[in-house]
């Protein structure tokens, strides 16, 4: 068996460099295929995201698979970069390194944000693009398929997944489904159009939000954010009668004072809200909202700093889960190196045995053919003696390919065997 | 196989689901929720079964005696308690409802079995007032656990405390909402059972009047007049129907309620029987069997 995985991600390498290496979705195809013809006997994957781009390559033969050397060729050639400009940050695998890399990989522990969930898409659709491309064969399929069923049992058997990191996805996900029970009929107020902004209502989408509302103080601007989700633009001056009526508030707003002091809430909107509950995302630095605000009745105001500190706490509820996430990926790293191997060596053993069974049945017969008076019984132990004998011929053989098998792939053992027994004729 | 159900059984059963809704708040093993239902279930079963026993035995129950009334109150919230923790299994509901559900049990425990109604009153008078009174004193204790759960949340979330998984609480939305409903309702049922109770009094005839000054009655009004200036709050200023308002309206009904309860469980005379034309002590429960079987021809 020969493994190799030759790429780059965010751990080693520059977003620069990464920027470079990166494939598009027919760009992947297109060097599968080109790849496929320069190494034909070799099984091939391209995994490549924002943060990695990775070629995999498996083959069940030592010969005949490309080399560390061949594989960076392939890679940096396609987009015709130097080598010498990136071979310092390129990570270069092989054999069980790679098992567990991408068994990491897939489980999102190898991730910017450990335990995101975009990533075992990504390596399905990876393991996908080559199987569709014919670059992925019998060894490949396995590796993948392994690494999804290691990235499904750290899901279900930690909690990795379960705490929230990014800023939007906690405000929605841990302190807005905390105060609303659902989201379609709620009333949304966007304040400034920026990126946090965005994304918070991408979030908010995703939880039915419907009834969206920008205000911006460049119009043009507010009104291509709120087409791009299905909401209203609004004009700024009209901010204090929708601060009235909404239930939830999103500020990204760039002023450089408070747009809502305390007093202009207290005379200004709580008035027409009566208590209702006010739940307000104060994105901006500095901030949109006078903090006192969050004191008022029926408001629950929280600022950036204060997601900030729920998020830390989540990361660091994601790092108490990570032991137990590793232990996985290495029970799963032994199970599959183990089938491998076992894989592997079994042709060479049934050989093995078939060399020691077809002789013995040969001298059962031509015995028993000269010694037509030998009864049943006689014959059954004889039977027995020949089957004994060549079971304790093969348990040394045997035992050492296994206690071989524990390190790695026991190439040179299985090497021998075929040339010891003549096990290839 | 059911013979020998007693209270100890499903206190038990309630107890155990308890004290493994305690635990999820340290930790949350796979087999914790699984257990924790069926603990309940269990509670359940043999607490219907326990009330079906009762009917058997005394035709007069289940509503009649302060012990039954309780335990029918106990297996309604329970009921309650199960059907919302299998609707949202990620809720600690169990922490708050049943505490309750134990409590109502002890007070069963400590309330005597004989009938309390008057043997004058229609069966169905009787069932009704108590039926009634019951669905009042659910409401109220839903919007009681409800109320807290609500401070709890709201205060949680001013103080911008991370969510916590092993300490989930419905959304403040479900909650008021609850709440709300709970208050409106339990100032209908109550004020219907009030009435039935009053009506009932007046048609035994003879000069039959209401007993206005027997404890129960006396707390019981109370709180009816407190559901009503309550709801009528609600009605009058919106800022009342929301969040921690209706929290506090629900949680003052609750005191209420434990007044009422407790003059309830430690009278010992039949309420309004010995203040009227029946001026005997209160019947044993093999007489009550008799007359019971009496009335019910």
């Amino acid at each position: 068996m020969n493994l190799r995985m030759v790429g780059c991600s965010h751990q080693a390498t520059s977003l620069d460099v990464r920027q470079q290496l990166a494939f598009g979705e027919s760009q992947a195809t297109d060097a599968l295929a080109r790849w496929r013809e320069e190494f034909p006997e070799t099984e091939l994957a391209l995994l490549s995201t924002c943060n990695r781009v990775e070629l995999y390559a498996a083959n069940e033969k030592l010969e005949g698979t490309p080399d560390d050397e061949h594989l960076t060729n392939a890679l940096l050639g396609y987009h015709r970069v130097p080598i010498e400009r990136v071979s310092m940050q390129l990570t270069r695998l092989s054999e069980s390194e790679v098992v567990s890399h991408i068994y990491r990989v897939a489980s999102s522990l190898d991730s910017m944000v450990v335990g995101e969930p975009q990533i075992l898409a990504q390596v399905k659709n990876a393991y996908q693009r080559s199987q569709e491309s014919g670059a992925a064969g019998p060894l490949l399929h396995e590796l993948f398929q392994s690494a999804l069923r290691t990235a499904r049992r750290v899901a279900g058997e930690t909690q990795l997944h379960r705490h929230r990191v990014s800023i939007p996805s906690v405000a929605i996900g841990d302190f807005a489904s905390r105060v609303f029970e659902r989201f379609d009929d709620k009333h949304v107020l966007v304040l400034g159009a920026g990126d946090m902004a965005e994304e918070t209502l991408r979030y908010l989408q995703d939880v039915g939000a419907k009834k969206i509302n920008v205000a911006n103080r460049d119009m043009k601007r507010g009104t291509a954010l709120a087409e791009r989700f299905s909401g209203k633009s609004i004009e700024w001056d009209d901010r204090w009668l929708q601060l009235g009526e909404t239930d939830l508030v999103i500020s990204t707003t760039a002023a450089a004072q408070p747009i809502v002091t305390a007093d202009a809430f207290d005379k200004l909107i709580a008035p027409m809200r009566r208590q209702r509950s006010l739940f307000i995302l104060d994105l901006a630095v500095p901030r949109d909202f006078d903090p006192e605000i969050g004191e008022r009745l029926g408001v629950y105001l929280y600022s950036l700093d204060d997601l900030e500190i729920a998020c830390q706490k989540n990361r660091q509820a994601r790092a108490d889960q990570l032991p137990l996430a590793e232990e996985i990926v290495a029970d799963e790293t032994h199970k599959f190196l183990a089938g491998l191997r076992h894989r592997i060596a079994a042709p060479v053993i049934t050989d093995f045995r078939r060399g020691l069974e077809e002789p013995k049945q040969a001298e059962l017969e031509r015995l028993f053919q000269k010694l037509p008076e030998l009864d049943d019984h006689t014959r059954g132990e004889i039977t027995q003696f020949a089957d004994r004998l060549v079971n304790k011929m093969l348990y040394p053989p045997l035992k050492s390919l296994r206690d071989a098998s524990e390190e790695g792939t026991p190439h040179s053992l299985l090497e021998a065997l075929k040339r010891l027994f003549r096990l290839e004729d | 196989m059911f013979d020998g159900i007693n209270i100890i059984c499903f206190s038990a059963s309630y107890a155990v689901a308890f004290a493994l809704a305690l635990l999820g708040l340290w930790a949350r093993p796979a087999w914790r929720r699984p257990a924790m239902l069926l603990a309940a279930s269990a509670g359940v079963v043999a607490h219907t079964w326990y009330l079906v026993t009762r009917v058997q035995e005394l035709p007069a129950a289940p509503l009649s005696s302060p012990h039954d009334w309780y335990i029918a109150v106990a297996g309604l919230l329970a009921l309650a308690y199960l059907a919302l923790a299998l609707y949202y299994p990620r809720r600690s509901l169990g922490l708050f409802m049943l505490p309750v559900v134990l409590g109502l049990v002890g007070a069963a425990a400590l309330s005597q079995k004989t009938t309390l109604a008057s043997l004058q009153i229609p069966r169905f008078w009787t069932l009704l007032h108590a039926g009634l009174l019951m669905g009042g004193t659910v409401a109220v204790l839903v919007g009681f656990v409800t109320g807290i759960m609500y401070l709890l949340q709201s205060s949680r979330l001013k103080r911008k405390q991370p969510i916590d998984d092993r300490f989930r609480l419905p959304s403040l939305e479900w909650l008021e909402r609850v709440n709300s409903r709970s208050l409106g309702t339990a100032a209908l049922l109550v004020g219907f059972g009030f009435l039935t109770g009053v009506l009932s009094q007046l048609a035994r005839g003879n000069g039959a009047s209401v007993p206005w000054t027997d404890p129960v009655v006396l707390s019981l009004a109370a709180m009816l007049l407190w559901l009503i200036v309550a709801e009528g709050f609600r009605i009058i200023y919106p800022a009342a129907r929301r969040g921690r308002k209706v929290a506090y309206l629900t949680l003052a009904a609750f005191a209420f309620l434990l007044l009422t309860l407790a003059s309830f469980t430690m009278q010992d005379t039949l309420h309004g029987e010995n203040h009227s034309v029946e001026s005997r002590s209160t019947p044993t429960e093999a007489e009550m069997f008799q007359l019971a079987k009496g009335v019910l021809r």
